[in-house]
């Protein structure tokens, strides 16, 4: 494929460059993925009418939040007097992986001017963010995959959002052709495209072992925060060599 | 604008400011943090874990149509190497299941 490095005219730290190019091929590349966002969308969409969110505040809340597992959450709390306090943290820990997704990809990130750091990490999310880290890994130096791959996300998000708030329940459950597990298969997908390398099996069974053990033990999204960190210093601590051929 | 439709805005901006602030403060945090081998390593074992997780927490709610699924699509991935053949293989057993068996 052809370079497009040069047409921004700007390369920073590490080769890092952020480039129109990168962006549309970003957004082209994980466009099949973002197609079945949208189901996920609709399904927002028409719970948020049946908790009694109007379609312009559905439609504002996943053009900003952009936190599907955050929104679904944050549903729940529309009472008479919200308790804004455990709304909070229910949102802070349900976005959690967000802070170790973005410590991640920090080497490539902070090579960035500030205001292109912002703008790309408004748009990461679960798949962009493995899309983007399994590329890097790679030599791809092009911070347009991740915002590229993160606008197709949030375009789809807040169309199928719209759908389903303006077209509510005749729409009727999507499930039946599979598409509730188009996210885990493609997460599976990526793990496994990644656990070819051995050093990876250890950390990502017992990462696996411990979601699956913590389930009920912990409020909703601490589990997975728990289960990354465990696989991380699993990883850490097992001797294997790491990106620069370093051993412990 | 009443009460409720207050509160249902102020709803809208909690959870986009949490968000936002989650997605800004990793890199933030990291650039106090020296990249040594161990913190390599750390990242590199999370970035990894984190999907995983998502996938096994999933699974733990669900049940054996998605097992199946999530199996086939596994497999797909490593003899293809393709992330779309396994989500269109992981897709069609899901389908194929809710088809057969209800």
């Amino acid at each position: 494929m052809k370079d497009f490095q040069t047409e921004a005219g700007a390369t920073f730290a590490n080769g890092v460059t952020l480039t129109g190019g990168g962006v549309l091929r970003g957004a082209r590349g994980l466009l099949p993925v973002a197609l079945f966002v949208v189901p996920f969308g609709v399904s927002f969409g028409v719970t948020a009418a049946e908790h009694g969110m109007t379609p312009e505040q559905a439609i504002w809340m996943s053009l900003l939040a952009f936190s599907g597992v955050a929104q679904f959450a944050s549903l729940d709390f529309l009472s008479p007097s919200v308790p804004f306090l455990s709304l909070a943290l229910v949102a802070l820990a349900v976005n959690a992986r967000h802070v170790v997704m973005g410590a991640v990809l920090s080497p490539w990130i902070n090579a960035l001017p500030p205001g292109r750091r912002m703008l790309t990490l408004l748009f990461m999310t679960d798949p962009n963010f493995a899309d983007s880290y399994a590329a890097f890994l790679n030599g791809k130096r092009d911070m347009g995959r991740l915002l590229g791959g993160g606008l197709a996300l949030w375009a789809m998000w807040t169309l199928g959002t719209a759908i389903g708030v303006l077209g509510g329940k005749a729409l009727g459950s999507l499930d039946a052709y599979g598409v509730d597990v188009v996210m885990l298969c493609f997460f599976t997908a990526l793990v496994a495209g990644q656990a070819k390398a051995s050093r990876y099996w250890a950390p990502v069974a017992l990462s696996c072992a411990a979601a699956v053990l913590l389930q009920g033990h912990l409020p909703q999204g601490w589990d997975i925060l728990v289960a990354a960190l465990v696989g991380g210093v699993v990883m850490a601590v097992s001797g294997g060599r790491d990106i620069a051929g370093r051993t412990r | 604008m009443s009460g409720g439709e207050f509160q249902v805005w102020g709803i809208i901006l909690l959870i986009a400011g949490v968000t936002l602030a989650s997605r800004l403060c990793g890199p933030f945090i990291m650039r106090a943090v020296p990249i040594t081998g161990w913190v390599e390593r750390f990242l590199d074992g999370v970035a990894v874990s984190v999907i995983a997780a998502l996938v096994a927490a999933g699974l733990a709610q669900r049940g054996p149509r998605e097992v199946a699924a999530v199996a086939v699509s596994a497999v797909v991935m490593l003899v293809t190497r393709s992330p779309v053949a396994a989500m269109v293989a992981g897709l069609a057993v899901a389908a194929g299941w809710t088809g057969m068996l209800g």
